[in-house]
């Protein structure tokens, strides 16, 4: 057994703080830690599909004495690494689905009203500059959805997002542009598979012509909608290639994949077993496995706002004949100045890097052909295509209306939380006046 | 040259002569290398010497925009 990093974490059954520290035993990295009144406990946390330590590359770790109170003062203080790059707002606790896996708690019960959720908004908006992420419960069963989205784009809202399990987008005539036209700039739809096996075991019911439709009906709204797996082993690990083909097929509606392995957040009567655990070192294994027509390791490269450890981005286009042109190279020093510190606060660069991606941005009633040379007429006069070169102009057309993202976030929860990460997070709650960290937020302790 | 006078040339179609070899330049199609990408635009170029003119235009334009989309988060 060898010690790679020490860290703090919680007990997963009180919440204390304890000392944690991440092992190499066997094949596995382990989040190791032990709480003096419940014991010693341990999770997986990397299977070494990948280096870890390239993977995570210079980011210290938590020095003795550092984040003292992190996670039961949340909030961000002083010691918090990182500004908020998106801003995610409860606007309901009700759901019409009832799903095996949520972070949100389903209460059934009364939603603040539209006075309440404006002088929230008023409260955190940072004009000009917020990615506000609407969420739930499910959003869409406020019947005043299209006001607040409005009025979030009337205070300054840079970008209005919807988490939605898009039923109502699916089933209701004109909705999808009824938001379009308040102002909402993007669609984050719950999609974990292509067919109803997968559906019917993680939210109860068989949803993929549901899903089809709402994305239908967001296109013709000229929403961009990012689809957002939740992975849990044995159920739809395998589907992986299936949902990026998917994607690339139903591109420009279509902007990209997000995939979030299975966390263990809400309340659950026992820690979940590691076998139950996907890391992200085994979603970028799956994706070389299940994507690699499309997708090659260096096209991939760990979060540089959040930690290495939360997440990932690849930055595509998606050129006519459905192959997918990488923009993203692992390694490589974009957006740094020649001594290699960004200058560039990394939380507003990676709130425009995402909005841009997830937005729509083709003309509303262009309609781009898919053979090469035909994308659009060449501006240039000459051909858009020359040997491996493209010409600028169709280069900028293309990426424009064919922008492709694949992401990933993994979110902790009692059994993994990592301080190192955690105050890192640029992902924030608002509740109450205060930004919270996502994971921090919704951190619940298992048992009965 | 200011941008608005560059404009003027290119809008314009101005003819530019090259200040070394007295030659009118020309529209040729122009390879660049950015961030492990190739792309071509149209370049005035001398036909003799090989001097190409990139207005500021096109530096603040166009190749901004490549620039923007290739970028990291």
């Amino acid at each position: 057994m060898e010690i790679l990093r020490k860290t703090r974490s919680v007990c997963p059954i009180c919440l204390k703080p304890v000392p944690a520290k991440k092992v190499l035993r066997g094949r596995g990295v382990y989040l190791e830690k032990e709480c003096p009144e419940h014991g010693a406990f341990s999770t997986v946390v990397w299977r070494n599909r990948e280096d870890l330590n390239s993977w995570i590359g210079d980011i210290p770790p938590l020095a003795e004495g550092e984040n003292l109170n992190c996670p039961n003062a949340c909030g961000l203080c002083a010691e918090h690494r990182r500004d908020t790059c998106c801003v995610l707002l409860e606007i309901t606790d009700r759901c019409n689905l009832n799903c095996r896996y949520c972070f949100a708690d389903n209460h059934q019960g009364s939603d603040p009203s539209l006075d309440t959720v404006k002088s929230w908004i008023r409260d955190l908006v940072v004009p000009g500059k917020t990615l506000l992420q609407l969420s739930g419960g499910e959003p869409t069963v406020r019947e005043d959805l299209p006001e607040i989205i409005t009025y979030a784009k009337e205070v300054g809202c840079r970008y209005v997002q919807l988490n939605s399990n898009g039923l109502r987008l699916a089933e209701e005539d004109g909705y999808a542009k009824k938001l379009a036209d308040a102002g909402l700039s993007f669609v984050f739809l719950q999609f974990d598979g292509t067919g109803d096996k997968v559906w019917q075991q993680l939210r109860g019911r068989p949803l993929a012509e549901v899903k089809e439709t709402c994305i239908r009906n967001c296109d013709t709204a000229h929403l961009g909608v990012t689809l957002v797996p939740t992975l849990v082993p044995g159920v739809n690990i395998h589907e992986i290639g299936d949902i990026i083909r998917f994607a690339i097929k139903n591109s420009p509606a279509v902007r990209g994949v997000h995939f979030q392995p299975v966390s263990f957040l809400g309340h659950m009567p026992h820690l979940p077993a590691d076998e139950d655990r996907f890391t992200l070192d085994e979603l970028l294994y799956e994706l070389r496995m299940q994507a690699g027509k499309w997708i090659h390791q260096e096209d991939i490269a760990p979060s540089a706002c959040d930690h290495p450890l939360c997440g990932f981005h690849g930055d595509f286009v998606v050129m006519p004949d459905r192959t997918l042109m990488p923009l993203t190279r692992r390694g490589s020093s974009q957006g740094e100045c020649c001594c290699g510190v960004n200058t560039v606060n990394p939380a507003e660069k990676n709130r425009e890097f995402v909005g841009r991606r997830w937005e729509r941005r083709d003309e509303a009633t262009a309609s781009q052909g898919d053979s090469c040379c035909s994308i659009s007429a060449p501006k240039s006069g000459s051909s858009c295509c020359s040997g491996s070169s493209m010409s600028m102009e169709d280069f900028l057309d293309r990426a424009k209306s064919h922008g492709f993202t694949i992401t990933a976030m993994a979110f902790q929860d009692a059994g993994n939380l990592d301080i190192e990460r955690l105050r890192q997070c640029s992902l924030h709650v608002y509740k109450d006046g205060r930004m919270v960290p996502f994971c921090s937020y919704y951190l619940t302790p298992f048992g009965e | 040259m200011s941008e608005a006078k560059q404009k003027e040339h290119v809008e314009n179609k101005e003819k530019l002569i090259c200040c070394r070899c007295n030659k009118e330049l020309v529209p040729t199609q122009t390879f660049f290398d950015y961030l492990g990408h190739n792309f071509h635009t149209d370049i005035l170029r001398c036909p003799e010497c090989g001097e190409v003119y990139i207005p500021e235009s096109l530096v603040k334009g166009r190749m901004a925009e490549v620039e923007q989309e290739l970028e990291d988060k």
